[in-house]
């Protein structure tokens, strides 16, 4: 039954994709690009602003594909338009769209933090939410105690360096809640591309150790409460940048 | 000894560092792995004091290849034959999982005879993987028949895929849109042959095997994972079963086919080695069932594959997709900029997932414990290195 | 994949074996010859039996072999024949050699495999010898750090135990090396050697898996080492002695022991098996465990010869387990008395000795194939339920079954003018 609505969601999302190609190729991450220089300098007080403004530009580029109707005219706006409301507005946008459920889902989130977590989309089954590095450990208790998604499938990373920030992902997932067995709740994050540095989440999820520790030596991001920082799929005396980066280069390639 | 038991306890309630060396001087450090016979390419140090495990790290790595890094730099089509490269013996439940991602950020259908090719090929090939791991377990444990039988009737299955796919063992036959190519003429009455062959040979296995009191004796009450422990260590697969929780990615979350399938998930209470080693045992009986099923239920005739275009390439976006392998649930990460290369390419596998209890498992064990817990965990160096 | 090499020429081939053939005729003409009869004229030569053995006695021996009779008659009476040849060392090697091509191939055939095929045309026969000749050419590794003395010592310790066991076994009546009162005893003094070479073997290498597999080996084979001598011991009580040639007399005058001491047969079998480190309890050598155990360091020949002692014992211990209970070499006489019609092989050719032997070798072998079998079927066991089991249950079996035989003799069913005593 589960299958039919994603079915269904699959042509939608077929549909979508034949339709705005165009548009939605038009160079997003250039656009993105364009955002946050502007905002990068400030002072580490605005930093967590900015991870929320960045949040939003990614989430607007989402944005064309599940709906089709709407819009080349929507991502130019976001520089200009004021944060809170780019956050709140996508969701009812997508409202045909998301299963009730995952909506239902992410509703409780967006109660619970309000603008802290941005909820970056909604497909069946996928919820990605974005909060900063600060709430970080305070999100995943929520999500662990009250949401019931009790372990860690992966902890991610993905070098912006264009961005000049790391974003990380956590896949969490749900072993004793018979409706969540299927969901993926994506919970991101981004950190400072030069000092990248995120609290761990192991007090959290136990089942992030291994997965954190390769994130730390795969892209440098270090994680702060972690107990064991250090080396673990690479060899002992690996002195290049983290491999994952985007300025680490393949020798030939 | 008590004291011991105490301070292996104390060290497990602490959690996963299990790091508590008091007596340093009383302890001996052994290093298993990469060039012992019981572990692979793989390494792990244990502390024992006296025949007691007290502390083990695992160091994996020796086999890193960095496929993540490598599926950068190649377009979606390319990346395919060197994915399954960590896992061959399980390649097309490797692929699977990749082209299901790749097709949801694409939008792509795939024809409904290639779904159900692309599900027996998987379920074929976990057999393969299964035999492969349950010989090992049999040597493992000595037990030197155990070893030889299923590395012999793995033959079967590697046969039916060469049939249906061309290659032995690294097939890349799964391909975002569908499978590269159609059933060939008789291998559905073939298929059914070796099945019913093999279910024979499985009741054996159990016979000398399982049944075996001096198995019995090895890995009952070995190591005990509870429902509790398992959850929160995020385990997957076998080991999660084991414990007591049916969860099955085929079962919870349908991809393809599955969800006109009807079969049972299985999964034993205990979670002691026994159950663990069981419960793959148990998945390839099944398994026996869902191909069958799927045999009668596959349309006669049609397409098999979406026809891409030459270079394809999806809107900027990202998805996670998980299937059901061998070794647990198997997911890809896939963030893509538009362009046909990835940008972005995670592989959550469940030997990564899995290798997490092995420190938490084997402290307090007995050191002749160790390749009976160990082998259990459903394992498989090569692929948490990636 | 035999194939010439690029410069192979036919007539250099000839040349050169032409020229080898040249130099053994010459160094055999010009030193060979010389010696041997420097040695035949000048070296007083022995008297073998009645005749004395001169140089044209032995020439003639070329021209008539049955010559040869009286001096064979001589040597397999000499206590160097026996020692060397059969009861003692050859016989007690080739039943080895045997046993592992058969382990060999029985294992394969169970396991669904061919097993060695291609060394001698015909079902891999020779692989053994080529095994050896491997062995012999491979490069001992001495780990830095080990006490070399005892390094070397402890194999070569190692077989003499093995084959000093093979002494002390009745093969036929009369034909064993050492005909001692003491023998049970003699053999379980001998065998006690095993686990101190293997815990010094596994120390002087300096490694830390040898050594918990020497640890290992010590635990285990004290452990099985109680319940094998109470076992034994029944059977000492049933014939009144503890002479290995006493005992298989007693059995052929009254039953094979096995049936009256079950229990004891069995506890005996499953302390060989710890005895032997054979596959449920192989644990002084479990692979995935402690990678080889107490043999990790060693290589080449000194593998060889700690394979070669392994197998020893295996026979000695599948032969005393049939002189303690299968009746030794009892059984019917099978050989006709004479070789041919009218010629009776004047005392070399004995049919009672030779069919003796011939039971002896069947029993023996099956003994061993039993030994063997639990490789194929069984797991190996964990070292608690190992020590659990020797020092809790065997123990308290071999009890009941010397119970039982003292129930016998008192009885007066067995034992001197016993009911079942022929």
């Amino acid at each position: 039954m589960s299958n039919d609505s994603k079915e269904e969601s699959k042509k939608k999302a077929t549909k979508a994709s034949a339709k705005s190609p165009a548009n939605s190729n038009s160079n997003p991450p250039s656009q993105e690009n364009a955002a946050p220089p502007a905002e990068t300098k400030p002072a580490p007080a605005k930093q967590e602003v900015k991870p929320s403004a960045e949040p939003a530009a990614a989430e607007k580029k989402e944005e064309p594909k599940p709906a089709p109707a709407a819009k080349p005219a929507a991502p130019p706006a976001p520089p200009a338009v004021a944060k809170p409301p780019a956050a709140a507005a996508p969701p009812p946008k997508k409202e045909p769209e998301p299963p009730a459920f995952e909506k239902g889902l992410a509703q409780q989130i967006t109660i619970r933090f309000g603008d802290v977590v941005k909820v970056l989309y909604i497909k069946p089954r996928r919820i990605k939410i974005m909060t900063d590095p600060g709430n970080l450990v305070e999100v995943a208790t929520f999500l662990r105690d009250n949401m019931g998604f009790d372990h860690a499938e992966s902890a991610s990373g993905t070098d912006y360096p264009k961005d000049n920030q790391i974003e990380v992902d956590y896949h969490l997932g749900s072993y004793s809640h018979d409706d969540l067995l299927a969901h993926i709740m994506v919970l991101a994050t981004r950190t400072n591309r030069d000092d990248a540095r995120i609290p761990s989440l192991i007090n959290v999820y136990k089942s992030v150790e291994y997965h954190e520790r390769e994130t730390y030596e795969m892209l440098g991001v270090y994680f702060d409460g972690h107990p064991r920082n250090d080396r673990f799929l690479l060899p002992e005396d690996w002195a290049d940048i983290p491999p994952l980066r985007k300025d680490f280069r393949i020798k030939g390639r | 000894m008590a004291s011991l038991e105490e301070k292996i306890e104390e060290t497990r309630r602490l959690g996963l560092q299990v790091v508590k060396e008091t007596e340093e001087d009383r302890l001996m450090t052994l290093s298993v792995g990469p060039q012992h016979p019981g572990s692979g390419h793989f390494r792990f140090t244990v502390k024992v004091d006296g025949d007691y495990i007290v502390y083990c790290d695992p160091d994996p790595g020796y086999v890193h290849r960095g496929e993540e890094k490598m599926c950068e730099y190649r377009n979606i089509i390319q990346n395919i034959p060197h994915l399954e490269r960590p896992v061959i013996h399980d390649s097309t439940n490797v692929t699977y999982s990749y082209s299901l991602a790749v097709e949801e950020l694409m939008g792509i259908e795939v024809p409904r005879r290639g779904q159900f090719i692309r599900a027996i090929a998987s379920e074929l090939n976990r057999q393969v993987y299964t035999l492969y791991w349950l010989a090992i377990y049999g040597i493992f444990l000595g037990h030197s028949t155990m070893f030889m039988w299923p590395a012999g009737d793995r033959e079967l299955f590697i046969d039916l895929l060469e049939r249906l796919t061309g290659a032995r063992v690294t097939h890349a036959f799964n391909i975002p849109g569908g499978v590269r190519n159609d059933m060939p003429e008789g291998f559905k009455q073939k298929c059914l042959e070796h099945i019913n062959y093999y279910e024979k040979r499985l009741k054996e296995y159990e016979d000398i095997f399982y049944n075996n009191p001096l198995f019995r004796q090895r890995t009952e009450g070995v190591a005990p994972l509870s429902k509790e422990d398992a959850i929160k260590l995020g385990v997957t697969g076998s080991v999660l079963r084991a414990s007591g929780v049916p969860y099955d990615i085929r079962k919870v979350e349908p991809y393809d086919v599955y969800n006109e399938i009807d079969f049972k998930v299985q999964y034993m209470k205990t979670g002691d080695s026994f159950a663990r080693s069981y419960v793959p045992f148990l998945d390839m009986k099944e398994s026996c069932h869902i191909v069958r099923r799927l045999l009668d239920k596959m349309p006669e005739s049609g397409e098999v594959r979406t026809k891409l275009q030459p270079n394809p390439k999806g809107p900027p976006g990202e998805s996670y997709k998980r299937v059901e392998s061998g070794r647990g649930a198997l997911g890809y990460h896939i963030v893509s900029d538009g362009t046909p290369k990835p940008y972005r390419v995670k592989i959550s596998v469940g030997s990564f997932r899995n290798m997490l209890a092995l420190p938490f498992l084997l402290v307090g064990q007995k050191l002749a414990d160790m390749p009976a817990v160990y082998w259990s965990l459903n394992y498989w160096p090569v692929e948490a290195d990636r | 994949m035999a194939s010439y090499t690029e410069s192979f020429r036919f007539g250099e081939f000839v040349g050169s074996v032409l020229w080898l053939i040249f130099w053994v005729v010459i160094i055999f003409s010009m030193v060979g010859l010389p010696l041997l009869f420097v040695v035949l004229f000048y070296v007083p030569l022995p008297p073998m039996g009645d005749e004395v053995l001169t140089p044209y006695l032995f020439l003639t021996m070329v021209v008539d072999p049955t010559r040869t009779v009286p001096i064979i008659k001589y040597m397999i009476h000499t206590d160097l024949f026996r020692v060397t040849a059969f009861p003692g060392f050859t016989y007690a090697a080739l039943l080895a050699a045997v046993t592992i091509y058969f382990e060999r191939k029985f294992l394969a055939k169970m396991q669904l495999r061919i097993g060695p095929l291609y060394v001698g045309k015909i079902e891999g026969w020779l692989q053994l010898m080529a095994d050896g000749l491997k062995l012999i050419s491979k490069e001992i590794i001495v780990p830095s750090g080990a006490d070399k003395p005892i390094f070397w010592a402890a194999p070569i310790a190692f077989v003499a135990t093995a084959a000093a066991t093979t002494a002390l076994i009745p093969v036929a009546p009369g034909w064993v090396v050492a005909d001692i009162d003491v023998g049970m005893i003699a053999v379980f003094a001998i065998f006690g050697f095993f686990p101190l070479i293997a815990l010094l073997f596994s120390w002087a290498s300096n490694s830390k898996y040898p050594f918990i597999g020497g640890l290992r080996a010590l635990h285990q084979i004290i452990a099985f080492e109680i319940p094998f001598i109470i076992s034994a011991l029944s059977v000492v009580i049933l014939a009144g002695s503890l002479n290995l040639t006493d005992i298989t007399n007693s059995q052929i005058n009254s039953y094979w022991f096995v049936f009256f001491l079950p229990i004891s047969a069995f506890v005996f079998y499953i302390s060989s098996l710890a005895e032997l480190e054979r596959i449920p309890f192989d644990l002084p050598e479990a692979e995935s465990e402690i990678v080889a155990g107490w043999i990790t360091e060693t290589s080449g020949m000194i593998y060889g010869l700690i394979q070669l002692g392994t197998y020893l014992k295996l026979y000695a211990l599948a032969a005393l387990f049939v002189v303690f209970f299968l009746g030794g070499w009892s059984g019917p006489v099978i050989f006709p008395a004479e070789i041919m019609p009218g010629y009776t092989g004047e005392k070399i050719y004995n049919p009672v000795t030779l069919s003796a032997a011939f039971w002896f070798t069947i029993k023996t072998f099956g003994m061993i194939v039993l030994l063997l079998l639990p490789r194929g079927i069984s797991p190996r066991i964990r070292i608690d339920i190992l020590l659990h089991t020797g020092w809790y249950k065997l123990i308290v079996l071999a009890f009941i079954n010397m119970f039982i035989a003292l129930a016998l003799i008192y009885g007066g069913i067995l034992g001197p003018g016993g009911l079942l005593v022929r």
